[in-house]
């Protein structure tokens, strides 16, 4: 329990850790130079005010197991992405099918579902194209024969359970 | 050792020049704007990840080869979030009024 007065435990900690990885990214970027950290600090603290106020904490509790598998299968799902349409680009025989199909997320709109449709944009084969009426989202598919929502679906499962979005 | 080490850069850099080439044909032969968009966020994002795999071992050090692993991740997080963007603006200027 918190003592009187003190801060919340959770807010405290998020702005300390955002704070530390937007300080890490500048010194990744700018150098560890002592006379740009001072700038750096400036950044760093400003970009953690602005996400707190753009983008509050929530209540995730990211699996770290499920969360080093999804980020460990990302490059070979890169690779699947990209070999696919350099395929259907260089080879004059094969032409893509494109369609859009409606999707329904298991994800309630909000920050995880939106987190979700961009990390789905690099998967291959789809392209969130926006919300549709009565919950459903608007999916570009390259080749619309596979079956498109299926995959998004148990994509979908596994990037809930990574970010513990599914609880 | 450094021979292998060119040798895998040369052989990185090339495939990622390869997909970036593939990513504009597809640029130009894909029929909708959306299509377009698959040809460029996935074939040049492929294309740039093998450039910055190829380019690691020339890095000379942990901070530069982070570094160019941060410019991938940047690339990413801008095509993750505004493909998606301009695909719905194509779908809703394509569908009928």
């Amino acid at each position: 329990m918190a003592a009187a007065g003190a801060p919340p435990r959770g807010p405290t900690l998020a702005a300390a850790a955002r704070g530390a990885a937007f300080l890490g990214l500048w010194v990744v970027l700018a150098g560890p130079a002592p006379d740009g950290l001072v700038v750096g600090l400036l950044a760093a603290g400003f970009a953690t005010w602005a996400s707190l106020r753009l983008m509050p904490p929530l209540p995730w509790r990211p699996r770290p197991g499920a969360l080093l598998l999804l980020v460990l299968r990302f490059p070979w799902q890169a690779l699947r992405a990209g070999t696919e349409v350099a395929l259907l680009a260089l080879d004059p025989r094969r032409r893509p099918h494109p369609g859009m199909l409606a999707w329904t997320p298991r994800l309630k709109a909000g920050r995880a579902q939106d987190a979700f449709l961009a990390y789905a944009s690099l998967l291959p084969g789809t392209l969130p194209a926006g919300p549709l009426d009565g919950g459903a989202i608007a999916i570009h598919a390259l080749d619309s024969r596979t079956p498109v929502g299926e995959a998004m679906t148990q994509e979908e499962a596994r990037f809930a359970q990574a970010i513990g979005a599914d609880g | 050792m450094s021979l292998l080490l060119d040798g895998f850069t040369l052989v990185a850099v090339f495939a990622g020049i390869l997909f970036f080439v593939a990513g504009t044909a597809g640029l130009l032969r894909f029929p909708d704007t959306s299509s377009r968009l698959h040809a460029l966020t996935k074939a040049d994002h492929l294309g740039l990840g093998l450039i910055v795999l190829g380019l690691l071992p020339q890095a000379g050090g942990v901070l530069p080869a982070l570094k160019l692993l941060v410019i991938w991740a940047l690339a990413l997080l801008a095509g993750a979030t505004v493909g998606p963007l301009i695909a719905r603006l194509a779908r809703e200027e394509d569908a009928p009024p």
